[in-house]
Parts: C-alpha cells; sequence; structure tokens
C-alpha cells in the first residue's frame, strides 16, 4: 500500500509535550487533525483509549503503534510523534516509549489498518533507523527515512 | 455383447447414479484414508473397474448388465453422460469462482513466467509424442492438439495439500506453484478453446490450412477475452440483481443457471461448454458473493464431480490401451518431464535454486480434472479415439500418483530453495500456533481472523469443503490459516510476520473483551433460563 499518503510532513512532530500516556494520545490526536479527514476529534480519542485500555500498544525499544477504528474518520489517517526523553505508556518491555505511530481508519468500511502499522513500522526494527529518527530534525527527514 | 436390455433406460440411469455415488464415495474414502493418495484417483478406477470394459461385462443380479456397453456402442448411456458434463461444467463454474483474478493480474512475475513455461512444454511435448510415435500426422492432427492440450493443465489441489501438510504452503515455492497454477488453468482453457476451434474446423476431414489457425484462435481467444470483459465488468450490475432476490439458494441457482446459458453459448460458437462456464465463474470471483455461491453449490459438485471421474475411468477401454501402452508410458514419462523442466527452469531464473526449481516442478506435476474433461471432449467429439483416451487416463493417473510422492520428496532435504541466502531469511516460514481450550472457541477464532484479514482488504478462501485450510492472499503477501481441534496455527513468511501478529493480537483482544462483557451481563443468564423454561413442564403454563 502507498505509505506516502496518510503520513505526511503537517502530521508528524518531532517533539511532543506530554508527560503522561493521556497526553501524548491526545497530542496525536491533535496531529490527525491536521490530516482534515477528521469530523469528530473526542470520538477518535475515545477509540484510541479504548483499544489502550484492553492492553497497551507500547512495543519494545520505545516504539508505541496506537490505533483505533470509528466513523469519525474519512478514510485512514496517520501521526508520527517522538517524545524527547519518553514516556512511560506501558509498554512490554516496561522501557519508556518515544517514538509513537499513530493509525485510525473508519469502522464501518474495509481497507488497511494493521497493515498500514505493520508496514510503516517495519523499518523501525532497525536500530540504526531509530537513532536517525530521534536525532531528525524535520518532518521531512522522518518521511525519508521511513518511506524513502 | 448386447446392450443392457433388462432394464428401463431410465430405470438403469437411477441404477447406474445410485451404484455411481456409492462406490465413488466409498473407493475415493479408502484410497484417502490407507493410502494417502487423492480421492479423485479412487473414483477413477472405480469407473474403470466397473466399467463395460472391465466387470461391465458381468451381469448384476436382478439388474442385468448394468454397466454393459450403452445401445450405440458407446461406454457410457447417454444419460450418465448428459449427467457427466454437467458435472464438469460445475466443476469449471466453481474453478473459475475460485480464481482470484486481481491477484492474478497482479501477482509475482515468476508465477507467470513459471505458469507459461509449463504450458509451452507440456503442449508441445504432448503434441509431439503423438507425432513421434505416428498416432498423428501432423502439429494440426487432432490427436497431436488433443494430447497436448490434455497435458497442459496443472491440478494444484493435489499439490497444495501436500504443501499444507509440508507446512510449505507459504514457502517461495508455495506461493509460486499456487500463483503459476493460476495462469497456467486461464492459459489451459485458452489452448482448449483454440483446440477445440481447429478440430471442429477441420471436422469435414479436409484438414486444415495453416493459413486458418489464425482466424480460429483469434476467434477462440477473442470469444474468451470478450465474454471475460463484458462478465467482468456486469459482473457488479450482475451481481445487484441476484442480490434481488435475496436467498442464498436462489442468487446460487440464477448463477450456476446463467453459467449453463454462458456454456451452450460457447458450444455454439463452436468452443467447449466447459469455456462458457469457467468464464461465468470468472466473472462472478470478483464480487462479494462468491462465497455465497460456493456455500451452495458445493453440494452439488461434491455428489457430481466423483460421479464424472467415474464416468471417465468407465470410457477406458483396456484393449485399446493395451496396443499403444508403450506411447502411454512414454507420455506419462514426458508429462513429467515437461512441468519439471517447463516449469523448474524458467524458476531456475526467477531466484530459485536447483532444489527450489525441482520443488516447483514437481508441484505443477498433477494432471487431474481439465485434463480428463478435455480428453473427454476429444472422446465424444470423435476427435481422438479410445486409445488415445486411454493414454490420457494413463497420464493422469501416473501424474497424479507421482506427484505428491516427488513434491513430498523434494522437501525430505530442508536445504533453502532460493539462491540468495538473504531472501531466504525473508521468506523463511514462521508459524503463529494458538492453542485454544476447546476446538469450539478454536474454530470462533479461526473464523474471527479470516474476518480480521477481509476487513484489511485480503482474500481468503477455503482450500476444499472437506479442509480446514485457508490461503490468505495480498499482494506479494501470502498465510495460510489451518484450524484442527483446538489450535489454529497461521503460517507466515518472516517478511510479514509482525503484521500477521498484529492482527491476531487484535483478534485476542476482541475475545477477551467479548468473555468479559460474557461474564458480566446478567442478561445472558436470564436467557438461558427464559429459553429453557417450561420446556418439558406438563401444563406448559410456563412454556414460551
Amino acid at each position: 500500500m502507498n505509505l506516502k499518503k496518510p503520513l505526511t510532513a503537517e502530521t508528524i512532530s518531532l517533539d511532543l509535550k506530554g508527560d503522561s500516556k493521556d497526553a501524548i494520545l491526545a497530542e496525536m490526536v491533535d496531529l490527525l487533525v491536521a490530516s482534515g479527514h477528521i469530523r469528530d476529534r473526542e470520538a477518535v480519542l475515545k477509540a484510541v483509549l479504548e483499544r489502550e485500555k484492553r492492553m497497551s500498544t507500547g512495543m519494545q525499544n520505545g516504539i508505541a503503534i496506537p490505533h483505533g477504528k470509528t466513523d469519525s474518520v474519512d478514510c485512514l489517517v496517520a501521526a508520527l510523534g517522538i517524545k524527547r526523553g519518553g514516556v512511560d505508556f506501558g509498554a512490554l518491555d516496561g522501557q519508556p516509549s518515544n517514538i509513537f505511530v499513530m493509525t485510525v481508519s473508519p469502522d464501518s468500511r474495509t481497507g488497511p489498518h494493521i497493515q498500514f502499522l505493520a508496514e510503516i513500522s517495519r523499518p523501525l526494527n532497525d536500530a540504526a533507523v531509530r537513532a536517525k529518527l530521534l536525532a531528525a530534525t524535520s518532518p521531512d527527514e522522518v518521511l525519508h527515512l521511513l518511506i524513502g | 455383447m448386447s446392450g443392457p436390455a433388462e432394464l428401463h433406460p431410465l430405470v438403469q440411469f437411477v441404477f447406474q447414479l445410485g451404484v455411481l455415488i456409492v462406490l465413488t464415495r466409498v473407493g475415493g474414502y479408502w484410497l484417502r484414508r490407507w493410502f494417502r493418495l487423492p480421492g479423485v484417483l479412487g473414483e477413477l478406477i472405480v469407473g474403470m473397474l466397473i466399467g463395460p470394459y472391465a466387470l461391465g461385462r458381468f451381469a448384476w443380479p436382478g439388474l442385468g448388465h448394468l454397466f454393459g456397453l450403452a445401445p450405440g456402442g458407446g461406454a457410457v448411456t447417454p444419460e450418465l453422460h448428459a449427467v457427466a458434463t454437467f458435472a464438469s461444467i460445475v466443476l469449471l463454474f466453481l474453478s473459475g469462482l475460485e480464481t482470484d483474478l486481481s491477484a492474478f493480474l497482479r501477482y509475482s512475475v515468476v508465477g507467470t513466467v513459471v505458469g507459461i513455461g509449463g504450458v509451452v512444454f507440456s503442449f508441445y511435448l504432448g503434441a509431439g509424442c503423438a507425432i513421434w510415435f505416428g498416432l498423428a500426422s501432423g502439429w494440426l492432427d487432432p490427436t497431436a492438439l488433443f494430447l497436448g492440450a490434455i497435458a497442459t493443465a496443472t491440478s494444484v489441489g493435489i499439490s497444495a495439500r501436500i504443501l499444507s501438510e509440508r507446512r510449505k504452503m507459504a514457502s517461495p515455492e508455495g506461493v509460486t506453484i499456487l500463483a503459476a497454477a493460476v495462469f497456467d488453468d486461464v492459459l489451459g482453457i485458452i489452448v482448449l478453446a483454440i483446440v477445440v476451434g481447429m478440430v471442429r474446423a477441420a471436422g469435414d476431414g479436409q484438414g486444415i490450412a495453416w493459413a486458418d489457425i489464425l482466424l480460429i484462435a483469434g476467434k477462440a481467444f477473442g470469444f474468451w477475452i470478450g465474454a471475460t470483459a463484458i462478465g467482468l465488468l456486469l459482473a457488479r450490475r450482475f451481481s445487484r440483481i441476484l442480490k434481488y432476490f435475496q436467498s442464498p439458494e436462489a442468487i446460487a441457482a440464477l448463477a450456476l443457471g446463467c453459467a449453463l446459458l454462458l456454456a451452450g453459448l460457447s458450444e455454439m460458437v463452436g468452443l467447449a461448454m466447459i469455456i462458457g462456464a469457467y468464464i461465468m465463474g470468472l466473472s462472478l470471483s470478483r464480487t462479494d458473493l462468491v462465497q455465497v455461491i460456493q456455500k451452495e453449490v458445493e453440494g452439488l459438485h461434491n455428489v457430481l464431480v466423483p460421479v464424472f471421474f467415474a464416468t471417465m475411468g468407465m470410457m477406458v477401454d483396456f484393449g485399446a490401451v493395451q496396443a499403444v501402452l508403450k506411447v502411454g508410458v512414454v507420455y506419462s514419462l514426458l508429462a513429467v518431464a515437461s512441468k519439471v523442466l517447463g516449469c523448474g527452469l524458467p524458476a531456475l531464473f526467477c531466484g530459485f535454486n536447483r532444489h527450489g526449481a525441482v520443488r516447483v516442478g514437481v508441484g505443477m506435476l498433477p494432471r487431474g480434472e481439465v485434463a480428463l474433461i478435455v480428453a473427454g471432449i476429444g472422446l465424444t467429439s470423435g476427435a481422438i479415439g479410445q486409445d488415445v483416451f486411454g493414454i490420457a487416463i494413463l497420464m493422469t493417473l501416473v501424474t497424479t500418483l507421482l506427484g505428491p510422492m516427488l513434491l513430498a520428496g523434494s522437501f525430505e532435504n530442508p536445504a533453502s530453495g532460493l539462491r540468495k541466502p538473504e531472501d531466504a531469511a525473508k521468506t523463511e516460514s514462521k508459524e503463529i500456533v494458538l492453542s485454544f481450550p476447546s476446538p469450539d472457541m478454536a474454530d470462533f477464532m479461526r473464523a474471527r481472523i479470516v474476518r480480521a484479514f477481509r476487513q484489511e482488504e485480503f482474500y481468503v478462501y477455503r482450500l476444499a469443503p472437506d479442509t480446514p485450510t485457508y490461503h490468505i492472499r495480498k499482494d506479494e503477501m501470502f498465510f495460510t490459516l489451518e484450524c484442527e481441534g483446538d489450535t489454529v496455527v497461521l503460517r507466515v513468511t518472516a517478511q510479514y510476520e509482525a503484521l500477521a501478529r498484529l492482527v491476531v493480537v487484535e483478534e485476542m483482544l476482541a475475545l477477551r473483551s467479548m468473555l468479559h462483557m460474557a461474564q458480566e451481563n446478567v442478561n445472558i443468564e436470564t436467557m438461558e433460563h427464559e429459553l429453557v423454561a417450561g420446556l418439558f413442564s406438563d401444563d406448559g403454563e410456563d412454556g414460551p
């Protein structure tokens, strides 16, 4: 699938401000709002929080992939955020999370959702890519690292 | 020997059908159960044994010569032949329906190259065999054309079972075999269309000039492409009309009815009936009615198709085959060699090493239903004789027997089939095994995972009605899902393992939520009580 379409420079933040999981999620949803495809910010946040309640999307090596499904979005939207120093996200390895990839897609329509998360996160398996991502100085640099 | 005059033809037909249905089921079951061989072999052998050229010579107690030669001297009665023809239409309609055309168009170049290689080599060696042994006077002789066409189509179901058992379905070899088989099917049908067109054009015994070939090939190909294009264009509109009738039975019956109409039309324009049926299935394969139609037509398929295989077996005249047995053996060996080389060599140039190429080649080896249908068309149209028909059956038996054995053997050596080790690491097969407390729960989760992949717009289909194996495909991604007892196994390539794990974990979380909600929801207990309240009370006062 075309990874370039949902993830744009407008939906990338290199300096998330929040200090808690909830604050980070809210900030990420605000980034999604920038995509212009969100009709109801609160419904999107609720969908993401409900998914987090079932099990944290904090994986290993500082990566977290919060996501949710709601019909308050027109199509798959995505955002990427970096939190310097990391934040406790209840990750699998107990370490703070510092790279966040968020996806929200329509609930009643079929289409890639998990596939997008899996593909966009694949380069993050590489420690060198993670290091470069954390050192990135512009959203375009992030896009170049993940999508090429 | 005189024809079976003891019974009224209709009564004889009913008895024949009954006996064939029972014996093919039992024969197929035994062969599968005891010898782990494909059921189709059992069905063919049952037909050969009870047919007019073997036990059919003897009278059945009280029923006379039930399977003797038909009054006109044919191996089967017109009634039974009609059922076999109908079965072949159902078979090809379902085969078309199962073809994932978009995946076929998009799928790896390797599969396409391998498929073309197999078809070209098989046709050349099959037709060549007829010429080299004096059965045909030239490349345009009907016998040569039919022996070429019969050798082309792979029956991938048999290989798919071996790949599934060896857990190699998602391996590069497995994916290539399955993709190539789709191409092989489509190409095989086009070859048949051209061959039938040529043979019919030459039906006046005058032969056919090379100059006419292009015209006939163009007509056959044109009908195929034209009908397929129209079918695909109108498929969604047609599916909307079908949905108007709401009931799945009506939808399936109407779709099958239209398949028969298109089959008749294709016969009228000088092509084989199965081509029309295949095109109808192919057209509907891109609609959301596939599963509905498959489910409804499968019952018919399960009853009729074994009868078709047995009928083909009944047509084998052992006396006629004896005379050309040597040719039959050579033809069978060439059929083996043509796929091993025709598919293996292109595989060698597409990233596979020697091990991989051999696996791809032997995986494409088994011939089955399409070969038999083509042979049947050749025999009944008079284009080929009993001897050539026997050769075709022998080849089907040999390749169906050898294919699974050679494919299983080729995987004994665990060496990678790819030339580049880094590619091998990417495509290394991984297993995600989920054990549940009960088979019911495993089946429930299997259904959830299937739905989850469909929601991600993957193409998911069940391999065969009696096999709990699913293929899950999208672009170059390919997974298999199996449910055995209380265990669900998802096989993936290392490259896409993360995606598969993430999909499964979401479904596990959904299951946990559901269980939690069910425990908390007191209404369920109330509903249960309401459902059984008064069921066994004499006065019925508390009854529903």
